[in-house]
Order: structure tokens, then sequence, then C-alpha cells
């Protein structure tokens, strides 16, 4: 391995900086990971899934298909940045309250495709909250739930 | 072993100056949506990674006498947001609502979606009708390039190893109506089966000029320039369309894969021509 090539690397994730050194081919997601931040989840690692989803510079993103190198003074956020146990964030309260988690898999990237989602439009219709998540693949709840606990958080809706 | 370098250029000189130092090795390096997948998969083991996601020169997208010209960088997200294009062109920010999903569309390159040639890019058919065309650059000058005439088989074009796409540029028709049928397995995150692009111009049902593109029927997205030169002059109804559409089995050699069979792609290709044709010619929603 001597003979690779290293690059430096900064960036903050959930206002924290975080360093490192890495290679050209990293991503993000296995920075994240390998930096501890096992929130953000390796589903497909082809960016077909959405379970890597972070907010990168206020945008979506799939950290899977992402060089952490293209990354370099951004700011990340992960499901951490939320809530916390004792103060959930709203989206994270609505999918308790509307069980819109069964295995937790997809939860982490689905959360952070909503509120990017609520960022940008915080009254979507269900049809604009369905193609946003659309990227985000669920294989317990069927989705139904997942719109019904986005919904209510644009409305402002508590259970 | 594979082995990777990262270069970031600071302007378009020092992107081209690399690419005539490395040429095919200098793997030019946007949203990524293509090319860590191909690293993934071990089908790229070696060269350069060029970051040129936030090189100004390949941005931005500008407009006058229904003359468009894109950026090669920018991306479908910022395609689809454009105020110019959704007024201007709604047909072609249309067709790009489908494109894989909203995630990937945040991250990947109109420049990108043509330089990897696939043959069900889902940017190229629209092109293709708009008569597009993309400006290859090089340190040694500009070429101007025809889509129909920038492919060679999947994952390959005419683009030289020094070259970059810079921009993509196209006119809008002064007359006619345009539509893009993708068929995917499902809606959501999908890879086109078969699509299709239509742009027509009737008068009281007669064709006057139409130009019919598909993706997923050949080695390469394809205009079906012969199938065009049969609805010329024709007026149009349901029967007449149905036929016509059929003759598109003599320009398309589709093949199976995981997604489809040829003999469904043959099939299918044509359902989808004469829905398209219908809706240009507003007799379907």
């Amino acid at each position: 391995m001597s003979n690779r090539e290293l690059y430096d690397i900064a960036l903050t994730v959930n206002d924290q900086e975080v360093k490192g050194r890495v290679k050209a081919e990293t991503t993000l997601l296995d920075f994240l990971r390998d930096n501890n931040f096992y929130e953000v989840k390796k589903g497909c690692d082809k960016g077909d899934c959405g379970a890597c989803t972070v907010i990168m510079d206020g945008k979506s993103t799939l950290s899977c298909i992402t060089s952490v190198l293209q990354a370099q003074g951004s700011k990340i956020y992960t499901v951490k940045s939320l809530g916390t146990w004792d103060k959930l964030h709203s989206l994270q309260q609505a999918f308790v309250d509307y069980e819109a988690v069964q295995c937790g898999f997809c939860t982490p990237g689905m959360l952070m495709t909503a509120k990017a989602l609520l960022e940008k439009n915080d009254h979507p219709s269900r049809e604009e909250i369905r193609e946003a998540i659309s990227g985000n693949l669920c294989r317990c709840t069927g989705y139904k739930k997942i719109v019904d606990a986005i919904e209510a958080v644009s409305k402002g809706v508590r259970k | 072993m594979s082995s990777f370098k990262f270069y970031k250029p600071d302007n378009m000189e020092d992107l081209l100056k690399v690419k005539e130092e490395l040429g095919g090795r200098a793997l030019i390096l946007a949203g990524g949506t293509n090319l860590l997948i191909y690293i993934k998969e071990g089908s790229i083991r070696e060269g350069t990674l060029v970051d040129i996601k936030s090189l100004k020169e390949l941005k931005g997208i500008s407009g006058d006498n229904g003359y468009i010209e894109i950026g090669a960088g920018v991306t479908i997200a910022e395609i689809l947001e454009s105020p110019l294009l959704n007024d201007r062109v709604p047909f072609f920010t249309d067709t790009l609502k489908n494109f894989a999903n909203p995630l990937v569309r945040n991250m990947a390159s109109l420049g990108g979606n043509i330089a990897d040639a696939s043959p069900i890019g889902d940017t190229i058919p629209s092109l293709l009708v708009l008569n597009g065309r993309i400006k290859a650059a090089c340190l040694k000058g500009e070429r101007s390039v025809p889509l129909d005439r920038l492919f060679k088989g999947p994952g390959e074009s005419n683009l030289k190893p020094d070259e970059v796409i810079r921009t993509v540029q196209f006119s809008i028709p002064e007359r006619g109506k345009g539509t893009f049928i993708k068929l995917g397995l499902r809606n959501g995150t999908s890879c086109s089966v078969t699509s299709v692009a239509v742009w027509l111009a009737a008068e009281d049902g007669r064709v006057e000029d139409i130009r019919i593109a598909f993706g997923g029927v050949a080695p390469i997205p394809l205009r079906l320039k012969k199938t065009e030169s049969l609805f010329k002059g024709e007026k149009l109804d349901e029967e007449k369309i149905r036929a016509l559409s059929g003759e598109i089995d003599k320009e398309i050699s589709p093949i199976t894969d995981v997604r489809g069979s040829a003999e469904y792609r043959k099939q299918v290709s044509v359902r989808l021509l004469s829905r398209a044709v219908r809706i240009c010619m507003g007799m379907e929603e």
C-alpha cells in the first residue's frame, strides 16, 4: 500500500470538524463510517437505495456515490443532527407516532430526505412527498405511514 | 490492484491541460453517479479523478432567440429548476422528471449523462429530436458535434481522449410539440427499458415535420430518420399512426437484458411511438 497516494480531507459533520487522510476514490459514506458516524447506513452502495442519504451543503445527497474529496470543506449533516433521545426532532417524533419505522434501516436516510424537502418546501402535497422520497427505498412499511408522518409534520399536526 | 489519483483543476485551461497530458486516464468526475460505481465494480481500475464539480466555466444556462446553451456541469436538478428552461422549452424539462430519482438528480450532470454514452441515457433522446449539439473543447480549440454523430456504441463516443464536453446546445423548433415517454420497470429510481422522444409539427392533421429518437433499442441512442420520412406529409389518424409506427422494426435492433427481451422491446417500442405521436397530435393526454 505504500505506493498509494493519500490526500488530506477536512469537512464538518454535524457542525464538528472532521479531518483525515483518504484515497482518491474514497466515498463520503466510507469516510463517515470510518469516523464512527455509523448512523449513516450502507445499503446497496451504488446509489439505488438511499439508505446513505445525508444533507451536504443543503442538498440531500447519496454519500455512497459522492467522492469525499469533492466534499472538501462541505457541511454535512447526518440523522444524529436532528434530535436527541430526550428531545426528538418533529420528524423523528412523527415517524414514531405514525409507526413509519419497522426494521429501521431506511429511516436515517428517509429522515434526511424529508428534512431537505421540508426546508425547501414547507407544505408539500402528498404527491410531492412521494416524489421526494422516491430514491429512498423501504422494504417494510410500504411508504404510506412514512408519507403520513412527513405530511403531519408539514401541517404541524401531532398525533 | 486499482490505483487512483485525485486532481481538482482551478479553471478550464487547467482542466484541458490535464486532459492533454493524461488523455483517457483523466477521469472526469462531476456528480460521480456513474464514475464511482464503475470504480467500485472494477470496470475502471486506474486513472486520475479530475474534479470538475465546481468549475464555473461548465455551469450556466443561457437562452437567446430560441437558442439554448447549457453548461456540461449543470445538474439535472438545476435544469428542472431553471425558470428559463421551464418557460421556453418545457418539453425538455418534462423529459427529466423521471430521470433516476431526486437524490441522483441533485448530483448527476447533463454532460456526464451524455459522455457516459449509454444507449439508455435519459437526457439523450430529447436532445436528439431538438437537433442538439455539444461543444467539445481541448487545448487546441473547440468543435461542435451533432449528438446524432457523437455515439459509437455502448459507453463509446467520438470524443477524443483530450476533449471534454463544455456545453450542450439546441434550438427550440418554431412550430410543433414534443413529448418524451420513458418506460421503466417502475416509476422511481429506474433505468429505461426503452424510451422515445418525438417532436412533431402538423397542419390540419398532416405531418409537416417529425423527429423521432429512441433509447434502449440499439447500441446507441438513435434518431429514426427512415421512420420519420415515412410519417412526413401523411395525414394521420389512429390507424395510420399504428401502421407507420410498426415500420420502426426495420430501423431498431434491441437486445435482451435483465430489463426486457429483444422481442418485448420491439413490440413495446411500436406502442410507445404510437402513443407519443398521438400525444403530439393532441389525440391523447
